[in-house]
C-alpha cells in the first residue's frame, strides 16, 4: 500500500480555523454568572516596609466581597528558592508587587475599591543596578536568604548576599591559553530587562468546591506544575487539585511560572471557595506579573593570529529581580552555553543569579540564550576586525563539530548537536554575504549585513516527562491527547503528524484534544524549553506502536494470520504479502464483531510515554554535566540600511538557516523562526524596562514600551539544515525558541560595521547610535 | 473596562451643550466634553481620570460641519481624523493627521479632542497655526471666533465650559507650498519626537512644532531667524535652535540634545524642499 508522507509537509494548524473566524475560546472568555472579580492593588514603591494598609473604606464600597494582604495566608513559594510571597507580607521588593487584593461582584467594583486602600510604606534604599547588588557592602533585598527552603538542587544561594545563585564552568586552562593567544579582547554587553507581551495577558480563575475538590481554569504553559506547586505550598490533595488549560494566546515563557494561580486561590478561600477570576490589566501584566531577565556581561577571548580561539572567560550579572523565580536556572543556561557553537577548549565562566529591586523575571523564549549569545557573538565580530580576517570565515574556522566537547564537557555528536558548518555555508549564500558586508548607496546610505550563530539546549529538569494517549474512533480516525499546551506553536497539530506518520495514515483523521485538562492528560512537564515535539513526539510513537500492536493482535484473529504477517497503513490491517486481504480500523476500533453476533477485542486505546535520559546536574567546581538531550544549531543574519547623516537605520533582512533535524511541518516552522526574527529584532532595536532612580518602572504600557509593528517588519529568510537526530521522532530537533536567539547579535554586529562604531548594549536607536558617534551632545558649530 | 459609573448626556444643540456643562458643573460632577473617546476611555481604565458626567458632541449640528464655502474651509470639531483625510480639503493637515496614531484611532480621534486633549503634541493644531486658522468657541454668552494662536499659546486659554465648536481657514491657504515632517523615536506611529509643519506664504516661512517643547508652539521670533536671508542656511538654522524660548522636551522618546540635533536636520531638509517655493 502507498503511504503518503505525513511529515515534512506543510499543513494549516488544526485550531487554525476556529481562530481566524474568532470561535476560539481562550481561559479569558470563559466567564459565568456566579464569577466574583479580583483586583490588585501593587506597590508604588522599589523597596519599602509596609508600614500600615486601610482597607476600612474600600471594605464598603460597592459590591466589595472581601479584601486580602500578605498577612490572610502567608506563604512563600517558588520552584527553585521559596523566596516570593503570593500577596508581599511587611515588605515590597519591587514597583509592581501586590500587596491586597479586592474581590467583587464586577471587575468595575474591585477596581474602583483599590483605589479606596490607603497604604503607608517606609520607604528603603533601593538597589537599581547589578554591580549594585555585587557590593559586599549591600543592603540586603531578603535578610533571611538563609532561612529559606530551597526545594531544587540548582539552587546554591549564599547567604548574606544578594546572589540567588550561581553556576561555574572551569574547562582547560585560560590562564595558560590566554598567555600563549596572540590577541585577547575584553569588553562589556549589557541587555535590559524587557516584557514577554503575549497578546492574551495573564489570567487564572479559582474554585474551591464543597467536595474539596480545587478547581484551577488558568492560562499557562504549565498546568502540571501548578498542580505540583499548589499541592505544596497550600498541603492539597493532588488528587483533588484539576488544573484546566484551553488555548493560550501567546506565552512566551512568561506563563510557565506560577503567579496568579496562588492570588486566585488564597482570594477563593476569602470568599468560601467560591469562583474568583483574576485578569492582569496589560499594564500589570507588563509592571506586576514576571518580566525577562537583564544581563551585564563581561567577556574575554583570546585567539591565535590565525584566528582560532583558544580561550574565554566570562562574568555574567543576571538581574532576578526581587525574587529568583527561574532565574538561578537561567543564569546556568547562560553559563553552560557561553561559548556559543564554537569549539573553545579552555573556558572559565561565572553567572551570578541576583536579587534586584526591579520586577521578578521568569523564563522567556530563549531561556537566557540571547544574553549568553550578543556578548561571544559581538566578541568574534570585534576579533575579526582585529585580526583583519572575513567574520564568516572566522565563524566557521571555529565552528563546533562532532568530537570537540561543550563547555560542560559533553560529548558534541552531529546527531546531538548538528552541523554548524553547513548552517553557516548555506547562509553565506542566503543572504549574499559574497557581495560584502557594506555596500555603499548611491543615495549615501550604506547597506550592511551582520551575523551571528547560536545553539540552545533545554535545559530541563532531568526527570521531565511527558505521555500520550491515543484512542481509535468507531470510524477509524485516532484521538490525540496529551499534556503540551497549545500556545501557539501548533504542537498539537505536529503530534498529529507524527501519529499520522507513524500509522501511515491520513492527518485529517487524527485529531487533537486541545486543551489540557490535568484529571484527563497525561502529565507533560511543561510546555517549555521546545521539547514539545521531541518529548511527546517520542511518546506519541510509543503509543503508535501499542495501537498497531493491539491492531495487529485481533487483526491476526479476524484475518486467520499471525500478527507478524500484517501491516498498517491507511486505517486498515492488511497481510503484508497480499494487501487485498485487509480489515478497516473501523471494524477493529470499539472490538470486531462477527458476522453471526458474537464479538471480540474492545475499544483500542493506546498509551506512550518518556522520560529524560542521561541529564546530569552541572559539578558545582568544574560545571561538568549534561544539560540538555540535544543541542539546536543556526547561523542568522540581518541586513539594515543605515543612513549616516541622521544615524537611523532601516530593517531590510533577518535570515536563518536552522539544522532541524527533521521538519516536521515546514509551513508551521517557518512561521515560528521569523516570529523568533520578530521578537529578536524587538529586543535588539526598542525593548526595554526603563527604570528611575527610585526603582520605578517608568514604560509600564504600551504607549511608552515599545514593540516592533507589524508594519516595521523586514523581508524573512529561513531555509532548514536536516541532520537527524537519532533519539528524536523521525529525527526531529526543537526549534520553538530559536528563532530569536541570534538576532540581537547579528543587528547589532551590522550597525557596528556600518556605523564604525561598537554597539554592544541593547536596544540600539537612532539616538543610541547618534550618542556613540557625537558623543550626545548637539554641537551648533 | 471603566473602574466608575458616569452619566452620558448627548444634546442636539450648541446651547443645551452649554447648560447642560454648567449645570452638571455646578452639581460637582466636572462633567468633560467627550469626542470620539480615545482619551476618555484610556485614560478612565487606569484612574487617569474621573468624571461623574460626560457631554457627547457629536450630535450638534455646528460641530458636524465639513465644507469649503465662500473661500473659507469650516471643520466642526467632531469631524474624524480619518474624515479630515478622506475630503482632503486642506493637504497639510491631511498629512498630518494621517500620522496621529494608528488608521483605526484616527477613524475614533475628532479635531476638537486632539486639539482639547490632555496628551501634549495635538499635531493637528501644527496645520491651523501655519495658515492662521480661527476657532471658533461657544461659552455662556455665545459664540465666539478667534484666531488659533490667541487661544493655544502654551496652555488652551478657554474658559472650562466653552466647547470648540470648529476651525476655519481661509482657502488661499490651503494649497500653498507645505511640507510635513515627523520624526518619532524609532517606530511609524508613535508620539513624536518632533513634529514639524511648515507652509510657504508669501515668500515667508511660516512653521509650527509638536513634541520640541511639552506644547506646539509656533513663534515670530524663531520665523524671522528663519526667514532672514541675510545669513546663510547654516548660521539661520543655528541661530534658531539656540533661540528656541522654550525648554526643550528630555524625557523617554528622547533627550534635548538629541531633540537639537534631529531638529537641525529637519530644518535642513525643511529650508531644501522649500527652497523653491521662497
Amino acid at each position: 500500500m502507498g503511504h503518503i508522507p505525513q511529515i515534512g509537509i506543510s499543513i494549516p494548524k488544526k485550531e487554525s480555523w476556529n481562530k481566524v473566524t474568532g470561535r476560539a475560546k481562550y481561559n479569558g472568555d470563559h466567564i459565568t454568572s456566579d464569577t466574583l472579580h479580583a483586583r490588585i492593588l501593587t506597590s508604588t514603591h522599589a523597596h519599602a516596609i509596609i508600614k500600615s494598609i486601610d482597607f476600612t473604606k474600600a471594605e464598603k464600597s460597592k459590591g466589595v466581597q472581601g479584601i486580602i494582604t500578605g498577612d490572610y495566608l502567608p506563604v512563600l513559594t517558588g520552584s527553585i528558592i521559596e523566596d516570593r510571597p503570593p500577596i508581599a507580607k511587611d515588605k515590597v521588593r519591587y514597583f509592581g508587587e501586590p500587596i491586597a487584593v479586592v474581590i467583587a461582584n464586577t471587575e468595575g467594583e474591585a477596581s474602583y475599591a483599590i483605589k479606596l486602600i490607603d497604604v503607608e510604606y517606609e520607604p528603603l534604599l533601593v538597589i537599581n543596578f547589578l554591580q549594585d547588588a555585587m557590593k559586599e557592602d549591600s543592603i540586603l533585598i531578603h535578610e533571611k536568604l538563609s532561612q529559606y527552603h530551597h526545594p531544587s538542587v540548582e539552587a546554591n544561594p549564599q547567604f548574606n548576599t544578594n546572589i540567588a545563585g550561581s553556576t561555574k564552568i572551569r574547562k582547560g586552562d585560560v590562564h595558560k591559553a590566554f598567555n600563549d593567544s596572540y590577541i585577547i579582547l575584553e569588553h562589556n554587553y549589557s541587555l535590559p530587562q524587557s516584557d514577554h507581551s503575549a497578546m492574551e495577558t495573564r489570567n487564572t480563575i479559582a474554585e474551591i468546591l464543597p467536595s474539596g475538590e480545587v478547581v484551577i481554569n488558568t492560562s499557562s504553559q504549565a498546568p502540571f506544575a501548578i498542580k505540583e506547586e499548589l499541592s505544596k505550598v497550600f498541603g492539597l490533595s493532588k488528587s483533588k487539585l484539576i488544573v484546566r488549560t484551553p488555548l493560550v494566546g501567546g506565552a512566551f515563557g512568561g506563563k510557565a511560572t506560577v503567579q496568579l494561580e496562588f492570588i486566585a486561590y488564597i482570594a477563593s478561600l476569602a470568599v468560601g471557595g467560591r469562583k474568583v477570576r483574576i485578569a492582569n490589566t496589560r499594564e500589570q501584566d507588563m509592571f506586576s506579573s514576571p518580566a525577562k531577565i537583564g544581563v551585564d556581561a563581561k567577556i574575554k577571548i583570546g585567539a591565535t593570529e590565525d584566528g582560532i580561539i583558544r580561550a574565554l572567560e566570562a562574568t555574567y550579572l543576571v538581574d532576578c529581580g526581587a525574587y529568583s523565580d527561574t532565574g538561578p536556572r537561567m543564569a546556568k543556561a547562560i553559563a553552560s552555553s557561553c561559548t556559543g557553537p564554537y569549539n573553545i577548549e579552555n573556558v572559565y565562566c561565572d553567572a551570578f543569579a541576583l536579587y534586584t529591586n526591579h520586577i521578578y523575571v521568569t523564563s522567556y523564549r530563549g531561556f537566557g540564550h540571547v544574553a549568553a549569545t550578543f556578548p561571544v557573538e559581538r566578541s568574534i565580530d570585534k576579533l575579526a576586525i582585529a585580526l583583519n580576517m572575513d567574520p564568516l570565515e572566522l565563524r566557521l574556522k571555529n565552528a563546533i563539530r562532532e568530537g570537540n566537547t561543550t563547555p560542560t564537557q559533553s560529548k558534541v555528536t552531529l546527531s546531538n548537536t548538528g552541523n554548524v558548518e553547513e548552517c553557516i555555508n548555506k547562509l553565506k549564500t542566503l543572504i549574499n554575504w559574497e557581495e560584502g558586508q557594506v555596500v555603499q548607496n548611491i543615495d549615501d546610505t550604506i547597506r550592511a549585513k551582520g551575523m551571528a550563530c547560536f545553539w540552545k539546549t533545554s535545559n530541563s529538569a532531568p526527570d521531565a516527562i511527558s505521555g500520550v494517549i491515543l484512542k481509535l474512533n468507531s470510524d477509524g480516525g485516532v484521538d490525540v491527547n496529551f499534556g503540551a499546551v497549545e500556545i501557539g506553536p501548533g504542537m498539537k497539530t505536529a503530534i498529529c503528524q507524527i501519529v499520522a506518520e507513524k500509522m501511515k495514515m491520513d492527518i485529517n483523521k487524527v485529531h487533537p484534544f486541545m486543551e489540557v485538562d490535568t484529571q484527563i492528560s497525561p502529565k507533560h512537564w511543561k510546555t517549555v524549553a521546545s521539547m514539545t515535539t521531541f518529548m511527546a513526539g517520542n511518546a506519541a510513537i510509543k503509543a503508535c506502536e501499542s495501537i498497531i500492536k493491539q491492531l495487529k493482535s485481533i487483526g491476526s484473529i479476524v484475518l486467520r494470520c499471525t500478527p507478524e504477517d500484517l501491516d498498517v497503513a491507511n486505517q486498515k490491517v492488511f497481510l503484508r504479502d497480499d494487501p487485498s486481504v485487509f480489515i478497516h480500523f473501523k471494524d477493529l476500533a470499539h472490538g470486531y464483531k462477527y458476522a453471526d453476533g458474537p464479538s471480540i477485542g474492545g475499544e483500542i486505546i493506546g498509551h506512550g510515554n518518556y522520560i529524560m535520559k542521561h541529564l546530569v546536574p552541572l559539578n558545582p567546581e568544574t560545571g561538568q554535566g549534561k544539560t540538555g538531550p540535544s543541542i539546536t544549531v543556526g547561523a542568522q543574519a540581518v541586513e539594515i540600511e543605515y543612513d549616516p547623516v541622521k544615524y537611523d537605520y532601516r530593517l531590510l533582512k533577518a535570515a536563518t538557516i536552522i539544522d532541524a533535524g527533521k521538519i516536521i511541518n515546514p509551513g508551521a516552522a517557518k512561521g515560528l523562526l521569523m516570529g523568533g526574527m520578530s521578537m529578536g529584532l524587538g529586543l535588539a532595536t526598542r525593548e526595554e524596562f526603563v527604570y528611575n532612580a527610585q526603582g520605578q518602572l517608568e514604560n509600564s504600557s504600551l504607549r511608552t514600551y515599545k514593540l516592533i509593528h507589524f508594519g516595521e517588519q523586514p523581508e524573512y529568510l529561513v531555509e532548514f539544515v536536516e541532520t537527524e537526530q537519532i533519539d528524536a521522532p523521525f529525527g526531529a530537533r526543537g526549534l520553538a525558541e530559536h528563532g530569536i536567539i541570534g538576532i540581537p547579535a547579528a543587528l547589532a554586529n551590522a550597525i557596528s560595521i556600518a556605523s564604525q562604531a561598537d554597539f554592544d548594549t541593547l536596544p540600539i536607536s537612532p539616538e543610541t547610535i547618534w550618542k556613540a558617534k557625537t558623543g550626545g551632545k548637539y554641537d551648533s558649530l | 473596562m471603566i473602574p466608575f459609573n458616569f452619566d452620558y448626556y448627548k444634546p442636539n444643540t450648541l446651547t443645551d451643550a452649554i447648560n447642560l456643562y454648567t449645570e452638571l458643573d455646578s452639581m460637582g460632577k466636572s462633567p468633560i466634553y467627550y469626542g470620539g473617546g480615545t482619551e476618555f476611555i484610556s485614560m478612565a481604565r487606569v484612574h487617569n481620570v474621573h468624571t461623574k458626567a460626560v457631554i457627547d458632541i457629536k450630535g450638534i449640528p455646528e460641530c458636524n460641519i465639513h465644507v469649503l464655502k465662500n473661500t473659507k474651509l469650516t471643520i466642526g470639531s467632531a469631524i474624524t481624523l480619518t474624515n479630515i483625510a478622506i475630503k482632503n480639503h486642506f493637504p497639510l493637515l491631511s498629512r498630518t493627521v494621517k500620522r496621529i496614531a494608528d488608521h483605526t484611532i484616527q477613524d475614533k480621534i475628532t479635531l476638537g479632542g486632539n486639539l482639547a486633549g490632555t496628551i501634549i503634541y495635538k499635531e493637528s493644531l501644527l496645520p491651523l497655526m501655519v495658515a492662521n486658522a480661527n476657532i471658533v468657541l461657544e461659552g455662556i454668552n455665545g459664540s465666539r471666533t478667534v484666531p488659533i494662536m490667541d487661544v493655544f499659546c502654551k496652555e488652551m486659554n478657554i474658559s472650562k465650559e466653552e466647547l470648540i465648536v470648529q476651525v476655519i481657514i481661509d482657502e488661499r491657504y490651503l494649497n500653498l507650498p507645505s511640507l510635513h515632517v515627523k520624526r518619532t523615536k524609532n517606530e511609524k506611529i508613535d508620539y513624536p519626537l518632533i513634529t514639524l509643519v511648515a507652509l510657504v506664504d508669501q515668500g515667508k516661512i511660516n512653521i509650527a512644532f509638536s513634541g520640541l517643547s511639552d506644547f506646539p508652539f509656533r513663534t515670530k521670533l524663531l520665523e524671522d531667524i528663519l526667514n532672514d536671508e541675510s545669513f546663510s542656511k547654516d548660521e539661520r538654522i543655528k541661530k534658531f535652535i539656540n533661540n528656541i524660548p522654550y525648554k526643550i522636551l528630555d524625557d523617554l522618546a528622547g533627550s534635548s540634545e538629541y531633540r537639537k540635533f534631529m531638529l537641525n536636520v529637519m530644518l535642513n531638509e525643511t529650508l531644501e524642499n522649500l527652497q523653491e517655493a521662497l
